[in-house]
């Protein structure tokens, strides 16, 4: 016998032939053998891509106002190039696609710290922040100052107020901000309050519509535009940790390793099975 | 497989944070310490289907994208200028500040530096100067074989001289301030010196302005609180463990696809 083994139709043929097809049907196909490998390493493929996320989130596990992301798979149906191919509708395979990173935009833990420029924003706020490439948006509210006595962010960016930048005067002291974010000092001598101005906090239609830029900041993105946010408050001496969930995190890591382990003794055991057919189909008995 | 690097700046994030940490509790004890904390931010992010993005040509859009990211970096390790709790000594010269301001400190080569630290003396000439011998500004002589060293709330120094009954002002210890105080530079000696991020120095009198007024016979305490550092040496070693647990899973899936098809 002549038979090219590498053919990968050949292959279909003998597989339908035990399935008790006809020879026309047989002859149209796919190389069903593949499917597995395939499907498999579709899988294979998106477990590696959750695995990144998965530690994404745990190397934020002290970043603050850092919001975790999770992973959303769904069924990709995939058909061949016609329809007829197909016997019946149970030959249809079906593949994993990645559908979306999901974020958890949950409240994290607020840490005390007393520092009098850090603040916690209880709610779905965010401050607007002044960017070189414009306005974003944080929920990192370790703030500072700089050398011009501007209320900055980590980075450096500018923290916007309702009208503007904030700016502290050189004899301000005992910075009060209030739940609504109206940041008061006492000046020089001065006995009273002084207004330096409102934190501008915003909320959004869809959160989830926002974009990560890393360093902290959201981009408005296809989330619409940024609305006064009455309903959040603003706490004064805390910080708004991480909300990721360390424990859900390391048993998803371990959900992850073991699919892809399990995934790849398939394959192994699939072209194992492969090795054996060839092996015995071309044992032409003497 | 991005999840290596991903999870290996995690690690190199909290190592540094435990570095800062380490160097709060060696600084306990330390008289004018001011703590620091390490500021995070997590990496730029692929977007490897943006969210928003057109997922149809009837002009649906994707409700959620896939963003990866490639983890986190230390931005900065800001100090927390907050005012420590005084401690009473009973020695003349220990001074504590109550307030903004910082001791401006002479040194050899002309230049100042700032310290929260008053533990001074007094050198072989009478002037107070630091532990390191560099005098306090403006510079204060103490006459000889005075007695009654007084310092009260506004820094001003008074003694009472030989063969005299009442007290003599000798000199007023300034104090400086900056618009950003935790933007100087830490140079060691429990000093720092001036900044682009602290802004210029203001020079100024106790107990005016906001400058803060003058305890004599304390000294402010380092503000570390032990408790919340040892909790944040808990939770940063844990994190560091987890990122190190991700690192070794990533190579077990390497490992699983290395091993197919021998």
């Amino acid at each position: 016998m002549n038979r090219g083994l590498g053919e990968p139709w050949r292959f279909a043929r003998c597989e339908a032939a035990w399935e008790g097809f006809s020879p026309a049907d047989h002859l149209r196909g796919e190389p069903a053998v593949e499917n597995a490998l395939l499907i498999g390493l579709s899988r294979q493929t998106l477990l590696e891509r959750q695995l990144d996320v998965v530690s994404n989130n745990v190397a934020n596990v002290n970043t603050t106002g850092y919001k975790a992301d999770s992973s959303l798979f769904e069924e990709f149906l995939k058909s061949g190039a016609h329809e007829d191919n197909f016997v019946g509708s149970d030959r249809q395979v079906s593949y994993v696609q990645d559908r979306a990173t999901f974020r958890d935009f949950s409240q994290g833990a607020a840490e005390q710290t007393k520092n009098p420029l850090d603040v916690a924003i209880d709610g779905n706020g965010f401050l607007a922040v002044q960017t070189a490439a414009g306005e974003r948006y944080t929920r990192d509210g370790g703030l500072q100052l700089n050398g011009q006595g501007q209320l900055v962010t980590t980075g450096g960016n500018a923290v916007l107020g309702a009208s503007g930048p904030i700016v502290f005067q050189p004899t301000d002291h005992d910075i009060n901000i209030t739940p609504d974010g109206t940041i008061t000092v006492l000046e020089g001598n001065g006995k009273t309050d002084s207004v330096r101005g409102k934190l501008r906090v915003v909320s959004f239609a869809d959160a989830q519509k926002l974009l990560k830029e890393g360093a902290n900041l959201y981009s408005a993105g296809e989330g619409g535009a940024a609305q006064p946010d009455a309903k959040s408050t603003v706490r004064q001496g805390f910080i708004e940790k991480s909300n990721v969930n360390a424990v859900a995190e390391m048993s998803r890591m371990i959900e992850v390793t073991r699919a892809y382990t399990q995934i790849s003794t398939l394959l192994q055991q699939q072209s194992d099975l492969h090795k054996s057919a060839i092996q015995a189909l071309a044992d032409v008995p003497a | 497989m991005q999840a290596l690097h991903t999870a290996a700046t995690g690690m190199a994030a909290q190592e540094l944070n435990v570095q800062v940490i380490s160097n709060n509790i060696a600084n306990l004890r330390t008289t004018g310490y001011k703590k620091q904390t390490a500021a995070f931010q997590d990496l730029i992010y692929e977007h490897i289907r943006r969210v928003g993005a057109q997922a149809s040509d009837q002009g649906t859009i994707l409700p959620v994208g896939i963003d990866i990211g490639g983890g986190v970096k230390t931005v900065g390790t800001p100090r927390s200028m907050t005012q420590g709790t005084l401690s009473q000594t009973g020695n003349d010269l220990d001074l504590a500040i109550g307030g903004e301001g910082f001791f401006k400190i002479l040194q050899p080569d002309g230049t100042y530096q700032y310290t929260r630290d008053g533990t001074f003396q007094m050198d072989n000439t009478g002037r107070v100067v630091t532990a390191q011998g560099n005098p306090v500004q403006p510079t204060i002589t103490i006459p000889q074989n005075s007695s009654g060293l007084t310092v009260n709330a506004q820094g001003q120094v008074s003694v009472t001289l030989p063969g005299s009954t009442v007290s003599t002002i000798v000199g007023q210890i300034g104090l400086t301030r900056f618009i950003n105080k935790a933007g100087l530079l830490p140079v060691g000696n429990n000093q720092f010196t001036e900044t682009g991020s602290s802004g210029a120095p203001q020079d100024g009198l106790a107990n005016a302005d906001g400058y803060g007024n003058i305890t004599q016979g304390s000294l402010e305490q380092a503000n570390v609180d032990v408790v919340s550092e040892m909790s944040d040496l808990i939770a940063a070693q844990r994190a560091y463990e987890m990122n190190a647990k991700v690192v070794s899973a990533a190579d077990q899936m390497m490992q699983s696809t290395s091993a197919l098809f021998r």
